[in-house]
């Protein structure tokens, strides 16, 4: 006779609350895990995705992501020469807030440099990759956006030819990918009157009117190198920037730039309300799994007194630790599975995570299973009479 | 009577000390049971008739003295309980004022239990566990949970959980304190039966005088001591309520 099943049987409500309380708990633990996997994810998306071997940036900048980087629109073709290198593409991203049909949108805006790089690296969904050279743009399915809408950026129309999945930037912000050029148009833009003053301006100090143009035209924010096979990483990045206009940045910096420099305070941060909220898991199963013992212990004494062997009673309280601690995290991740698609942002729900998850609570199940065994076994029989 | 005693406490004391004080719960108790003898321990609260049961069910050693169980002596004063607990499952069963059922076993369940915990497979637990409530009376309720059982009910079932190994001694502590006059003296009755067909040995603690008629011998305790002994002249109960099952087929 199982005990344990018995018991569970007799009151699956009371099982059911307990489950359900000890599965929210591990779905909050597997949201906390998977936010802090989904900001890591997110952030290293597009340097990860983007294929690029060394990024060249604005001297002495550490960018584009964690410090801003403006360097000529033209440098591309100084780095195409140099020994070494394969191929080169410019790069922008920046944060563009529009409208769309009354509804206020956001998106990371990022210039794809056709035709080197056709944007094959681009996770898609629906729609079709860039195929001119102005006015269509590929959005991520956050964004909101559909293949067929039209949106305005800047002073002119873009439609929507793609929509990728999981493109997003560190903010969470989906992306949307456009040429490099219309990029460019679009980091350049500023109304008329600020045209006109910066016209004047240069007028007034000798200057052509054109030198009135934006700051930002012309610029991009880094070129990005793909180096031939076989070539010295290293001796390619010194000789850039042996240039002195320019800072040399390879993948690993820029990844260890985004975690460790960019991300880091978010990162601690989540990362100790993680450990808040295991800690609380610890607790709060630990009391449930103890209580339940501690109900039980005229019971405990009974059997006992009839010379029952502690074994039955250590299997009772361990089978019943245990369904409780396997079926709330089963019910835990399950609503994790339901619920955390519908963010707003990524909640990464990796195998190694949920394994860890799996051995805190068999742990942590174990370890308040023994203070309740011990418990019990410390009940005398006669405690039937009190 | 002259078969052998199945339980013998010889010069049993039990002292427990509290603080500078000594209390001494028992002090110097003899008393014998036979098979198939029905005794009574009486006594005010105090006097002692609990502690001699914890003695005797092997759950207390005692300070001085021996206990003996089927001519073996099993418990004196540097044994261990934990080795008694064998012993216990085998030979003693117990009765409570509170039956003590486990709430989420049906009354069939808490008889197969006890069987179950001395190594009885499960079903044929259970099919002696059934068999066993509807010779006393609760073949109607076998699937039903205490919660839904009489006060007298739970305590036929408690009985028929005590007996379902066939104990050849059943020790019961104020079985029918919780029950009216009618139910108390049917459960008495019920332990007379169990003592003369199975040849049990049964002792009843009580206090309660309205079934002295049914016991063999009387002890009477005061301040840990045992102050008489009765003989009783007991009448035979209405009818027959129990036989004892030795066997247990899967």
């Amino acid at each position: 006779m199982n005990l344990a099943l018995k018991d569970i049987a007799f009151s699956p409500a009371r099982f059911a609350l307990t489950v359900a309380g000890v599965a929210f708990l591990i779905t909050a633990a597997v949201g906390m895990i998977g936010l802090y996997r989904g900001i890591v994810a997110d952030a290293l998306m597009i340097v990860d995705s983007v294929g690029a071997d060394l990024w060249v940036v604005q001297g002495e900048r550490n960018g584009p992501f964690s410090e801003a980087s403006s360097i000529p629109a033209n440098l591309d073709r100084r780095v195409e020469g140099v020994p070494g290198v394969a191929s080169v593409r410019r790069f922008i991203q920046i944060s563009q807030q529009f409208d769309h049909r009354g509804r206020s949108m956001r998106a990371s805006i990022v210039g794809i440099d056709r035709p080197g790089d056709d944007g094959a690296w681009i996770s898609l969904l629906a729609g079709r990759r860039l195929a001119a050279g102005h006015y269509e743009a590929i959005v991520d399915e956050s964004v909101g956006l559909s293949v067929g809408d039209t949106v305005r950026l800047a002073r002119d129309d873009y439609t929507i030819v793609g929509v990728s999945r999981g493109m997003v930037d560190m903010s969470g912000d989906g992306m949307m990918f456009v040429t490099i050029n219309d990029a460019m148009t679009i980091a350049a833009r500023r109304t008329g009157e600020e045209a006109r003053l910066a016209r004047a301006r240069a007028v007034a100090q000798g200057l052509p009117a054109l030198a009135g143009e934006s700051p930002q035209a012309g610029k991009v924010s880094a070129v990005l190198v793909r180096l031939r096979a076989g070539a010295d990483p290293a001796a390619v990045a010194a000789r850039i920037a042996a240039w002195g206009d320019v800072s040399v940045l390879s993948r690993q910096d820029q990844r260890d730039l985004l975690l460790n420099e960019r991300l880091w305070r978010l990162r601690v941060q989540i990362l100790a309300f993680t450990v808040v909220l295991l800690v609380v898991m610890t607790i709060v199963i630990s009391l449930i799994i103890y209580t339940m013992t501690i109900e039980k212990l005229h019971q405990i004494a009974m059997l006992k007194l009839m010379g029952a062997r502690s074994r039955m009673i250590v299997m009772m309280i361990a089978q019943q630790a245990a369904l409780i601690g396997l079926t709330g995290y089963a019910a835990g991740l399950a609503v994790a599975a339901l619920v955390f698609p519908y963010f707003p942002r990524r909640v990464a729900m990796e195998a190694n995570d949920l394994g860890a998850l799996l051995l805190a609570v068999a742990v942590i199940v174990s370890a308040a299973s023994l203070v309740g065994i011990h418990r019990a076994l410390q009940v005398r029989a006669q405690e039937v009479l009190a | 009577m002259t078969a052998d005693p199945i339980l013998r406490i010889t010069n049993a004391s039990k002292h427990f000390v509290s603080g500078d004080t000594v209390v001494r719960a028992l002090d110097g108790v003899s008393i014998e049971v036979r098979p198939g003898e029905l005794v009574g321990i009486l006594g005010a609260s105090g006097s002692g008739k609990s502690t001699m049961l914890l003695l005797a069910g092997l759950l207390e050693v005692p300070t001085a003295g021996t206990v003996d169980l089927l001519g073996t002596t099993v418990s004196y004063p540097d044994a261990r309980l934990d080795r008694l607990r064998d012993l216990r499952r085998r030979h003693i069963g117990f009765v409570f004022q509170k039956a003590n059922l486990i709430p989420f076993l049906t009354a069939a369940e808490n008889v197969a239990l006890a069987l179950e915990i001395d190594d009885v497979p499960a079903r044929a637990a259970l099919n002696h566990a059934v068999a066993l409530l509807e010779e006393l009376g609760l073949g109607h309720r076998v699937d039903n949970r205490p919660a839904r059982l009489s006060g007298g009910e739970q305590q036929r079932v408690a009985i028929a959980r005590a007996l379902a190994n066939a104990p050849p001694l059943l020790l019961a502590d104020e079985p029918t304190a919780a029950l009216d006059s009618v139910r108390g003296r049917h459960v008495m009755e019920l332990f007379h039966h169990i003592s003369r067909s199975a040849g049990t040995a049964v002792v009843v603690v009580t206090h309660d005088p309205r079934s002295l008629d049914l016991f063999d011998r009387t002890y009477e305790f005061s301040d840990g001591k045992v102050i008489a002994e009765h003989r009783g002249n007991h009448t035979a109960p209405a009818m027959p309520l129990w036989e004892p099952r030795p066997h247990l087929t899967d």
